[in-house]
């Protein structure tokens, strides 16, 4: 009998746990520790912040679905990973500290034989005075989050139709972000409720944003073919931008966020001040702290996680300059050097390097957009980890079995503009690979067959289609695994 | 000179028949059609 322990229940760490119990036979356990009771299909918390769904429409219990699918559920965040056990007793075990209501705070000690690190990020307000909830922003990171946002918006509008003019401001809270996608979708969504809301021509919106150009998305942009040319995905963005009266600051640092006020860098080295009167600002991620001991009690933190706290894994963290980075550095199996049966998937393993070039300000401030980790990537590399998992413990396989290098791997994105079946966009693009590779497809990195991106009503249709989808996966209803990551 | 108008003038605008047709219902199923494929496509290849 072996037990594998998930730690996380986002997009990769559900995934892994679903496939895992479907793959084991019952002898075997699978045991998912999640902080959260709620499972939360996070690329609609864009709409809950625009007040376009309710909370309740993007999230569900997690315990009744682990019941049904004969996953053991314990509502405790992650705390000590005991790789090598205890002296004298070398089964290794991970701490847990319970976030149930009735037994807050207590801790639990849970032994492995296989553990699958997808505690996703920390979600970092903190590297930013001011920035967040909690200080003078808004935010959709969760759904909590989404709806409080969603409630300051019909405050703002509610302003507007009474005459106020409101500044708006979306995008990324710090040099370091990633997910500039999200404040992309948010931007527009924001946009078109104004719009239908009426009071459009007394909004004034700005994007600001970490990325050198709009529409670098953090994966160093996409170049697309259009009429005859190879075309920056900058040059789409911005047509967006303009098209829809929405300004932009691109290469910015976030200095800090005082009430009504944000203050930023840009890459020239000016530092300014923009007023505004609603903000909606992602924060920058971190590892969610977890911490390493041998069996002697000493801590091996350093050893098992990178500076920023997310878990090394099988790629090459040789620093190096953005010239010599290659698609090999990226891991391909998610599989912890120092612990084969320890793993790392989703946002929580370590990336190498970024994909965008990485920049500073005049004054030496980094302003680098983070590689992103998330949606179908992340299902990809739970699946890609179950898999092998399922492999060792059924068949003795020494090594992993599966791999799924982000350097070989696409993804398929669909950004919302607007939510409206008749009136509602969204752009649609495919990536080819996600890790440029510019020895394979030199200029471009990408194949600009794979590599494409359209604006349009379908786009909002197969987005509202993926997010019943995906849901319905989520859920483990009956067929859920032959719905692709 | 204000931020939108110096963007504004560096920026690609749609024509008129581009943004009809994002909103078109014959274009934009034909369009749903040829979208979904190409997502199939790219899971399989990333599978």
């Amino acid at each position: 009998m072996a037990r594998v322990v998930v730690l996380g229940a986002g997009i990769s760490g559900h995934t892994a746990a679903l496939i895992l119990r479907k793959k084991l036979a019952r002898l075997h356990e699978v045991v998912v520790v999640s902080p959260a009771r709620r499972w939360n299909w996070i690329p609609s918390n864009i709409w809950v912040g625009v007040g376009r769904m309710k909370k309740e429409q993007v999230t569900f219990e997690l315990a009744p679905v682990y019941a049904r699918a004969g996953i053991t559920f314990r509502q405790a965040r992650a705390v000590e990973i005991h790789p090598s056990g205890r002296a004298g007793a070398p089964e290794p075990y991970v701490v847990v500290e319970s976030t149930a209501p009735d037994s807050q705070g207590a801790r639990e000690e849970i032994a492995y034989d296989y553990l699958v690190n997808a505690t996703g990020p920390k979600l970092n307000f903190g590297a930013t005075p001011g920035l967040g909830p909690e200080g003078n922003s808004l935010s959709v990171c969760t759904f909590d989050h989404a709806e409080q946002t969603a409630h300051a918006l019909d405050e703002a509008i509610a302003r507007m139709k009474e005459g106020a003019k409101l500044t708006f401001v979306v995008g990324m809270g710090h040099g370091l972000c990633t997910c500039e996608g999200a404040a992309f979708e948010y931007a527009f969504n924001l946009e078109f409720e104004l719009r239908r809301a009426g009071v459009r021509e007394q909004a004034r919106i700005v994007f600001l944003t970490n990325e050198a150009e709009v529409g670098d998305f953090g994966v160093d942009g996409l170049q697309i073919r259009r009429g005859g040319y190879d075309v920056p995905s900058s040059v789409f963005a911005e047509s967006m931008f303009v098209e829809r009266g929405i300004e932009w600051i691109t290469g910015a640092h976030v200095h800090s966020v005082d009430p009504n006020e944000v203050t930023y860098e840009t890459l020239d080295g000016q530092k300014r001040t923009l007023a505004f009167d609603f903000a909606m600002l992602l924060p920058p991620f971190t590892g969610v702290g977890l911490k390493a001991f041998d069996q002697d009690g000493q801590e091996i933190t350093s050893e098992l996680f990178a500076p920023n706290s997310f878990m090394k894994v099988d790629a090459n963290y040789t620093a190096k300059p953005y010239e010599e980075w290659t698609p090999e550095d990226w891991p391909r199996t998610y599989q912890s050097p120092l612990f084969p049966n320890v793993f790392a998937v989703g946002i929580a393993f370590a990336p190498p390097h970024a994909l965008s070039r990485p920049r500073k300000t005049e004054n030496g401030v980094p302003v680098a957009p983070a590689p992103p980790r998330t949606g179908m990537p992340s299902g990809i590399m739970g699946r890609a980890v179950a898999l092998s998992i399922a492999d060792m413990i059924k068949r003795g396989a020494k090594q992993p079995t599966h791999e799924a290098s982000m350097a070989k791997m696409g993804a398929a994105c669909v950004a919302s503009a607007g939510v409206g079946f008749w009136s509602g966009s969204a752009v649609s693009m495919t990536m080819y690979p996600v890790v440029p590779d510019y020895a394979r497809y030199p200029g471009a990195g990408r194949s600009t067959r794979h590599t494409t991106g359209e604006v349009g009503a379908a786009g909002h249709w197969i987005k509202h289609i993926l997010h019943h989808l995906f849901l319905y996966k989520a859920k483990a209803y009956p067929g859920w695994w032959l719905i692709p990551e | 000179m204000g931020i939108a108008s110096e963007q504004w003038r560096h920026a690609m605008k749609p024509t008129r028949w581009v943004v009809f047709f994002r909103t078109f219902v014959l274009y934009q199923l034909w369009r749903f059609l040829w979208i979904n494929l190409r997502m199939v496509r790219m899971i399989a290849k990333s599978h």
